[in-house]
């Protein structure tokens, strides 16, 4: 078995003590990130990433990797506990997290979300091992028109999924695109949208502005909210109940749910754009509708927490996929993952398992041990972590905008980034206040330098015909699939968003 | 207040347009696609979705706004962030921080200034070994270095 010599020798470079410590910290930050509420996996892995920069490649992908899937074990901590998500990966979660606490077991759900997180993600790190090698040698085959044609599928995806009002994802996204094309052009070296200015030559900087989207922009708007105002006083106190533990009986009733939303969550999580969000919701709908008793759905049913669960962090090894073989990346976090390969010279895509293999089954064997690491971490800390919930929010927010700011100078040691995070928090915050889609801008700001060179070495290669989009076969196929996701998707999207609409009016 | 920030923006697409079409070519010498072939595509895309989203929000104006009171806090940060980001151009890292802890703690924890000191003192101290000694990168120098 080629597979597993590859993950054994990646297991080899990722247990050295070093590797294990830094595995270990980012599974605790990427907990943390988690259990603030408004910061999600993209936030923590931008402000992070400037801290990374004294480690050697393989520690620090390690390391933010595990923020990366650690985020989803902690944002459904105060999903059960205050009925506040984490972050948006788990809001189906609190549909009947909470009532389970309320009902006095909010123990068992800790326990149980713990275990179905587990789950998720270690089966979505097995399904990354046995295809990723098979998409590489797909993705082997792609040139120029299928690169530029995947940028454009990812982005259309996104847009759909944001639901709400297209225009204002569509205004987003092209904010970023428009970002995306200042600086020197690669092809003829002239100056776009540099004004003469030095600074600007080599582009407008990624980090600085997701920092300070994701960052500034989510705090910000958490005081607009008045977060800071409302005290953790509502909190369930799971330490006076009698069973801390799970019954036989919910394992049993949520063995096949695990499977169900694993399986479904890593498929939704493989669609550039689609992400761990929508995962969440559809395995929600999914299991209800399938459950003998959909009527207890809501009011504390361990399978609805349970599916949930398993299928958002399943999905977030499941976006690890088109990162790795493709090199695009189909979410924002995945972008700022994209953007952290890249600063360690590192460019994901067809040839990166093949040329790099130590450190991607490293990368691979690690998520193993990452998430057998936060199962323990989810189970044992779990009163530290209700501790922190605790830490008010007016307290943590001005140490936030300190962090924001020394993370974004540390990574250049420039006031002009450190300016533009600033300007990009404001940005932000009106982006959040009026329906608009930061993580569409981010994801538009990596993806649409990608998707310009793609398609003008595309039209190269045909001579200036588009005809060469349909008359490759990778390439039709990619269209094909993007037909497909265009008239599906919004039917799952309405599917999710019912059972959010259901949960809403039932309490 | 969203169309007045829709408006922004389609300033700011009239702009990178006319910029698009102005200073960029469209085509290379060589007929190739030129470096002004993405930027008209969307100037000109940003300008027509601007607009439509411009119109449908002025046919339906019922979205409510936030209380004063809501604003007062977030402008309340901002105008603090922005003092904060001046103050690390001049004070550098350590100093700035700790000054705009102290003055937003003392907004917003107010009456718990044995706390607030101690975390206005420790984080700058945190950030220091962490950054500097740790992780060996470099902090906002000062521009007017104060004797301390």
């Amino acid at each position: 078995m080629d597979i597993f010599s590859d993950l054994v020798m990646g297991l080899s470079v990722a247990i050295t003590p070093i590797n294990m410590l830094y595995l270990l910290i980012g599974a605790l930050v990427g907990m943390v990130v988690g259990v603030i509420p408004g910061f999600g996996p993209s936030a923590g892995l931008a402000i992070l990433l400037p801290v990374t920069f004294g480690m050697d490649p393989i520690g620090a992908i390690m390391m933010l990797a595990a923020i990366y899937y650690g985020a989803m074990y902690g944002g459904t901590i105060t999903s059960i506990l205050l009925n506040t998500p984490g972050e948006s990966a788990t809001v189906a979660s609190t549909f009947d997290g909470f009532p389970l606490a309320k009902n006095g077991r909010a123990g068992p759900a800790l326990v149980m979300q713990a275990a179905a997180s587990f789950v998720g993600g270690t089966v979505g790190v097995i399904l990354i091992t046995i295809l990723a090698p098979l998409f590489s040698q797909v993705s082997r085959s792609f040139g120029p028109p299928e690169y530029f044609l995947l940028a454009v599928m990812g982005m259309l995806t996104l847009i759909m999924m944001i639901g709400t009002n297209w225009k204002l994802g569509v205004i987003s996204a092209l904010i970023g695109f428009a970002l995306g094309t200042v600086g020197v052009d690669l092809e003829t070296g002239q100056g776009r949208y540099t004004f003469g200015s030095a600074e600007l030559i080599g582009g407008i900087y990624f980090i600085p502005i997701a920092i300070g989207l994701f960052g500034l922009g989510e705090l910000f708007f958490a005081f607009y909210c008045g977060l800071h105002k409302t005290g953790t006083g509502s909190i369930v106190q799971y330490d006076k109940e009698e069973r801390f533990w799970p019954t036989a009986q919910d394992w049993i009733s949520t063995k096949f749910t695990m499977v169900r939303g694993s399986i479904l969550g890593f498929v939704v999580g493989v669609i550039p754009g689609a992400g761990a969000t929508i995962a969440s919701l559809m395995a929600y709908s999914m299991e209800r509708s399938l459950s003998p008793t959909p009527e207890k759905f809501g009011k504390g049913e361990m399978a609805g927490l349970v599916a949930p669960e398993t299928a958002n962090n399943a999905a977030s090894s499941g976006a690890m996929i088109p990162l790795l073989t493709l090199g695009i990346p189909g979410s924002a976090s995945t972008a700022v993952l994209l953007a952290a390969f890249l600063l360690w010279g590192l460019r994901p895509g067809p040839l990166f398992m093949q040329q790099n293999p130590e450190l991607a089954w490293g990368l691979i064997a690690s998520m193993y041990l990452g998430n057998m690491a936060l199962l323990a971490i989810n189970i044992f800390a779990i009163p530290l972590f209700v501790q922190l919930i605790k830490v008010p929010y007016r307290v943590l927010g001005p140490i936030v905008v300190v962090i924001c700011a020394m993370g974004t100078f540390s990574v250049h040691a420039s006031f002009v980034e450190t300016y533009l995070m600033f300007a990009a928090g404001i940005v932000g915050f009106f982006m959040r206040l009026y329906g608009f889609s930061p993580a569409a801008l981010v994801l538009a700001l990596v993806l649409g330098p990608l998707a310009e060179e793609a398609l003008r070495q595309t039209l190269t290669i045909s001579r200036g015909s588009f005809m060469i989009f349909v008359e490759r076969t990778p390439s039709l196929w990619i269209i094909a699939v993007t037909i497909a996701l265009v008239v599906l998707l919004p039917l799952l999207g309405r599917m999710g968003s019912r059972a959010k609409k259901v949960e809403q009016a039932g309490g | 207040m969203r169309v007045l920030f829709l408006v922004a923006l389609l300033g700011g697409a009239i702009f990178y347009a006319y910029i698009a079409f102005m200073d960029l070519n469209f085509m290379t010498r060589t007929g190739r696609l030129g470096p002004g072939f993405f930027p008209r595509v969307i100037g000109v895309s940003g300008i027509v979705i601007t607009l439509l989203a411009i119109f449908e929000e002025l046919r339906n104006k019922q979205l409510q706004e936030g209380s004063a009171e809501q604003w007062r806090e977030f402008g309340f940060l901002v105008a603090l962030a922005l003092c904060y980001a001046v103050l690390l151009r001049l004070f550098g890292g350590y100093v700035a921080t700790a000054l705009f802890l102290v003055v937003t703690l003392a907004h917003l924890n107010r009456g718990r200034l044995m706390q607030n000191l101690l975390i206005a003192v420790l984080v700058p101290v945190g950030i220091y070994f962490l950054f500097d000694k740790v992780l060996n990168a470099s902090m906002p120098p000062a521009l007017f270095a104060l004797p301390i």
